[in-house]
């Protein structure tokens, strides 16, 4: 920006009065920003908060507490739930990288079947896909197919879709359209121009990018079970309902432990992938 | 006279047919598909998963949300007390955002690699809270928030600003650890304190970046603000429960259909002011 506001040739009274009025434009910002938060807070937090119902700060420090004693009794449960919690983000990957191929496909404008009917319609399921909450996908799949793990799995895919295929759409709108014409040149049909011309460009940047999704998903898949959909999520949601505040600590810690699992690999991957 | 060099054995020896991978390289990929999909088949049973039923999850989907989702009662969603609701929601994203936004700033500070106050105490800091943010679910956040200082909106609040300081955190991290340090080894040669560094020399250069995460935070933020009043956050989350649990599926439908509505106008505007503050750069 420096660079935009003193261009040579310019006369200092235009410098000057140039930064007076960006900083004047800047002074309006901040003033309707912290107007809005000032609005917000007095709507929300000061109308909607009913501060006598905490008990003041020894209230909270006690419900802190009660997190805080720790109840091992629960460990042996917790390993088939987390192992399950695993599966579904691992599986929900897979399915939500099935899902997406189509997808990208027809949502890459190079690539696409057609432009004026299945570009949109590629470009609208990714938006769909990540507008919905897992949750929401998790709540209707439910509805759908009953309780279990495969709602779970098959929202974590849904949820999936969007960043996959967006990713994985901008990487072939991105190739090298060589070794393509080559392969057409050479007499290859439409799937091997597909599988040897597109696929081989594209595959680190998708590989990396469906790490990072099954380290996400491995977050999501940890609370699917609070709508019904197995796993970690769902011991939470009993310990929670049983108010045993420990054991509830006992599965975040759980969660955590996952998680850091997840990372350690998905780092490792990554990095023998690029 | 034949002028052509005779081939050599190992030339002689290769397959006609054209293939991508050769043995040793096809046997590893073999055997790892083999792994996969075995790895598949154990965690289906694992699961017990029933795969017919996957595929007809699908149809199933859509013709329950044909029956009994359709129409969706728009009516509903007009009422004064649902558009209050979003409204809410519309603030507790606001709120979240910037308070989120506001924490993760210094937070970001003390966990770039490179400008750390400290690599002994404030680093760790400031890693463990980015890391916490990010590690755990908004959701489970927002149930621990209102057990802890009951239903309402600032539970959703503070549960958004938790994940907002995980999201946020992180990008500005990443943004702060990329920076020229040549500004800042020449503010700290003349003797300026941390706070002057961070403030002349580190903060111009990544003003527009921040910027730029900020807007997609609170896009974000709103995707998640949707969803905390499901489990006592407040906002319209809480209304798509109790219509949920009433079976009032063409009430639900209406207030799918709003949040997505709403999500997707927040993310083209957010998309929007990004490309124009991407150009200002």
């Amino acid at each position: 920006m420096a660079a935009v506001s003193a261009l040579p040739g310019m006369r200092i009274d235009q410098v000057v009065t140039g930064r007076r009025r960006r900083r004047y434009k800047r002074w309006m910002i901040a003033a309707a920003a912290s107007l809005v938060i000032t609005l917000c807070i007095l709507d929300t937090i000061v109308a909607d908060t009913d501060w006598s119902r905490m008990g003041g700060a020894l209230g909270i420090l006690g419900t802190l507490a009660r997190y805080l004693q720790l109840d091992f009794s629960l460990l042996p449960h917790l390993f088939v739930p987390a192992v399950e919690t695993l599966m579904i983000a691992t599986l929900g990957t897979l399915l939500g990288c099935v899902f997406s191929l189509p997808v990208a496909w027809f949502g890459a404008a190079n690539v696409t079947p057609s432009i004026h009917f299945f570009y949109p319609l590629g470009r609208f399921l990714m938006v769909l896909s990540r507008s919905i909450h897992e949750i929401i996908w998790a709540l209707l799949f439910v509805g759908a197919v009953g309780l279990g793990a495969l709602p779970g799995i098959l929202a974590v895919a849904m949820r999936s879709i969007g960043f996959i295929s967006k990713i994985t759409a901008e990487a072939i709108e991105n190739i090298d359209p060589k070794p393509v014409e080559a392969i057409r040149a050479v007499g290859g049909n439409q799937f091997q121009v597909k599988y040897y011309g597109i696929v081989p460009q594209i595959l680190p940047v998708i590989l990396g990018t469906i790490i990072f999704e099954w380290d996400i998903n491995i977050r999501r898949s940890a609370v699917m079970g609070l709508v019904g959909a197995g796993g970690l999520g769902l011991i939470f949601f009993r310990q929670m309902a049983m108010f045993n505040y420990g054991g509830v600590t006992m599965v975040i810690l759980a969660v955590l432990s996952l998680i850091l699992i997840g990372e350690i690999v998905s780092h490792y991957a990554r990095k023998a992938v690029i | 006279m034949n002028i052509t060099p005779p081939l050599p054995k190992e030339a002689a020896r290769r397959p006609l047919k054209w293939s991508r991978y050769r043995y040793p390289e096809s046997l590893f990929r073999f055997g790892g598909l083999l792994a996969v999909l075995a790895f598949l088949a154990f965690s289906i049973s694992f699961l017990n998963v029933d795969l017919s039923r996957i595929i007809g999850a699908f149809p199933r989907l859509g013709e329950i949300l044909a029956s009994r989702y359709y129409p969706p009662d728009f009516a509903y969603v007009m009422e004064p007390e649902f558009l209050r609701s979003v409204r809410q929601t519309l603030e507790m994203s606001l709120l979240g955002g910037a308070f989120g936004v506001l924490l993760s700033i210094p937070l970001a500070w003390f966990a770039a690699n490179n400008i750390t106050l400290s690599r002994r105490i404030a680093y760790p800091f400031g890693r463990l809270a980015i890391i916490s943010g990010r590690a755990i679910h908004e959701t489970i956040w927002t149930i621990l928030f209102v057990s802890i200082l009951g239903f309402g909106m600032l539970a959703g609040i503070l549960a958004l600003t938790v994940f907002c300081v995980g999201f946020a955190g992180k990008l500005f991290a990443d943004e702060l650890e990329a920076i020229d340090m040549g500004p800042v080894e020449a503010l700290q040669s003349t003797g300026s304190t941390p706070l002057q560094v961070f403030q002349y020399a580190v903060l111009p250069q990544v003003r527009v970046a921040f910027t730029g995460i900020a807007i997609y935070t609170w896009d974000v933020a709103f995707r998640a603000a949707t969803v905390v009043g499901f489990f006592g956050g407040g906002g319209m989350g809480w209304y798509l429960k109790r219509t949920i649990q009433q079976l009032e599926t063409t009430r639900v439908a209406a207030i799918l259909l709003v949040i997505i509505l709403l999500v997707s106008i927040a993310e083209i505007g957010s998309s929007w002011l990004r490309s124009r503050i991407a150009r200002m750069r």
